[in-house]
């Protein structure tokens, strides 16, 4: 009986940290789908360029002594500039039908970012300063650490803001119109491709926010993670649905806690296995994700 | 002279993993998997020479035949998505197969020898054809036996009805399947003879190398071998190869004086061609304003 409840506990441990780590996987989800929502095609340099601005702020960080708040922010503008410019670079001349050329303009701008970064870095990983080491909350038998508390916090504020943006301001309205509908969206004067642009800046900065928060909660910056967050980014995109906001949400938490649940269970080294195996289940079972229209196939 | 033999089998190989892709891309279905079935045939290639001790032949048929079945049953579940969700799904199937070969640990002690995969310290030791005694250029000579046959073999293809089928399904899916093809049974026969061509180019790599561990078969693999079709066109199996000649003998081995900006030089490349040409260097209009050149070469009077 001791054995089982100190299993029960050591489970739902680590389950609700990794819900709590899930939300940077559903910010970084929320870019991609965003992105398809408007422009139907698939951004691979998306987590590349959130981990690029996370290293901005790195750098904010260690020139300036600034606050967290601060680190955070600069992170977001950062990853909201690249944004723009992998916009410009890899959409605004590509021709609207033709998403393949659109995914290899991004893979390319993927390994270019990649490679400014190791040729800035000289290829070894940085430490991220500890956020909030000394904060946690206790609540016996369950611990919580603070750094993940702050990610999950941070995470609900941008998801909370980006709502309102989508829903409240004329930008959410045009971004809406367009992924809609984009020539009806053009005829009624809204500029399509400002629109788009303004979208990968939204995107940008909430995957700027989640490349901060990975590195903070992970307590180190290399070039390696921008390839795996890139494939959890659109693992979470596929299953909560593409182009679905609510979905991606609830996939980053799932596939955040699942993960966590598998590295309890089975070790560092098989964990991204069964997330890559729940990617399956759901392509098998419901191949539109948990909140995707069938009209949403492709 | 053993340098440019070696590139020649850099050339080769690719263009085995370059043709793996192509012919799943005239179905009009763009795949990451090709580094996954790559891996397959690798691994077990070098499983079967190196601790089975089989020659090569037999090893590299059975490691293609092998990846072809996992081609053939990634096929059902991944090509039920089309397009962009394809695409993820077999770049997770290729994560998959990686963080496998990741895993795998199976080391036995042949003569005196520890041997095998050995998980994250990678595969050493595929040495059939430096045991052997065979020269760089008797390699070279073998890798290319495979590329010129699986080259011939797609090219017959591809003037026969098997080719029409395919590129059907890739110009239009509702017209291909309103004369009676069968869409599942095209693309998934599609995929498993890219699986079984992307497994002999992995089972003669893992050799040439003798070295292979889970880095090589990332993502990075997988977007060369659609980069080779995409940028060489889909019009025939001679784009493909011009395409790996290009990459790896002109971008790859020719800037290597560059340095680490090469690297850098590569993605920004990659964005600039595809912004001039969306649709491939070579592209239906380059390919027929080749054509026009040679036949009107060909054609003027006079000509010897």
């Amino acid at each position: 009986m001791e054995d089982f409840w100190y299993e029960f506990v050591e489970i739902t441990q680590s389950i609700s940290d990794g819900l709590l780590f899930g939300s940077t996987y559903a910010l970084i989800g929320i870019g991609f789908t965003l992105i398809f929502g408007t422009m139907h095609k698939l951004n691979m340099a998306f987590a590349a360029a959130s981990i690029a601005g996370a290293y901005v702020g790195l750098a904010v960080l260690s020139f300036f002594d600034a606050p967290a708040i601060v680190v955070f922010l600069v992170s977001a503008l950062a990853s909201g500039a690249i944004g723009y410019v992998v916009y410009f670079a890899c959409f605004r001349f590509i021709p609207v039908d033709n998403p393949l050329a659109a995914l290899m303009t991004t893979v390319g701008a993927l390994f270019f970012i990649d490679e400014i970064i190791i040729h800035v870095t000289n290829a070894s990983p940085l430490n991220y300063p500890a956020l909030f080491d000394d904060v946690y909350i206790d609540i016996p038998p369950y611990f919580f650490r603070g750094d993940l508390l702050f990610v999950f916090v941070v995470g609900l504020l941008s998801m909370v803001v980006l709502l309102f943006v989508l829903y409240r301001t004329r930008l959410g309205l045009a971004t809406r119109a367009v992924s809609q509908q984009n020539v009806a969206a053009q005829l009624c004067g809204i500029d399509v491709h400002k629109t788009n642009a303004l979208t990968f800046v939204v995107a940008g900065v909430l995957g700027g926010v989640a490349g901060g928060m990975t590195a903070a909660s992970v307590g180190v910056l290399s070039p390696l993670m921008t390839l795996p967050l890139t494939i959890k980014g659109l693992i979470v995109t596929v299953i909560g649905g593409l182009g679905s906001i609510p979905g991606a949400i609830v996939a980053g938490l799932l596939v955040g806690a699942l993960e966590n649940l598998f590295l309890y269970v089975r070790g560092v080294n098989e964990r991204d296995m069964y997330v890559l195996l729940l990617l399956f289940v759901f392509l098998v079972f419901r191949p539109n994700g948990i909140f995707g229209k069938s009209a949403h196939r492709d | 002279m053993d340098f440019y033999f070696g590139l020649a089998q850099t050339i080769g190989i690719h263009t085995l993993l370059g043709l793996s892709a192509y012919v799943l891309m005239l179905t009009g279905q763009l795949s990451l998997a090709q580094a996954g079935f790559f891996a397959i045939g690798a691994y077990t290639a070098g499983i079967f020479t190196v601790l089975f001790q089989w020659t090569i032949l037999p090893a590299l048929i059975s490691g293609a035949l092998i990846a072809g079945f996992f081609a053939f049953l990634i096929g059902f579940p991944a090509l039920r998505v089309r397009g962009l969700m394809l695409v993820v799904a077999t770049i997770a199937f290729s994560e998959f197969v990686r963080l496998f070969f990741f895993n795998l640990h199976w080391r036995e002690t042949i003569d005196n020898l520890e041997v095998g995969p050995d998980s994250t310290q990678g595969f050493r030791e595929i040495r059939f054809f430096s045991a052997n005694g065979w020269e760089t250029w008797e390699v070279s000579l073998f890798v290319w036996f495979f590329v010129i046959a699986v080259m011939a073999g797609l090219w017959w293809m591809d003037r026969s009805r098997a080719g029409a089928v395919l590129r059907a399904v890739g110009e239009d899916e509702l017209a291909a399947q309103s004369v009676g093809l069968n869409l599942t049974a095209v693309k998934v026969a599609a995929m498993t003879v890219g699986g079984v061509i992307a497994g002999i180019g992995g089972g003669l790599y893992a050799h040439t190398v003798t070295y292979i561990d889970h880095l090589t078969f990332t993502v990075l693999l997988a977007t060369f071998a659609i980069a080779y079709p995409i940028l060489g066109g889909l019009s025939s199996v001679f784009g493909t190869l011009a395409a790996v000649i290009f990459i790896q003998g002109i971008l790859i081995e020719g800037l290597r004086f560059l340095g680490d900006w090469r690297n850098i030089l590569f993605g920004l490349l990659i964005i600039v061609v595809m912004n001039l040409k969306p649709s491939g260097i070579f592209d239906a209009r380059t390919a027929l304003m080749l054509k026009r050149m040679f036949a009107g070469k060909r054609g003027k009077p006079g000509d010897a």
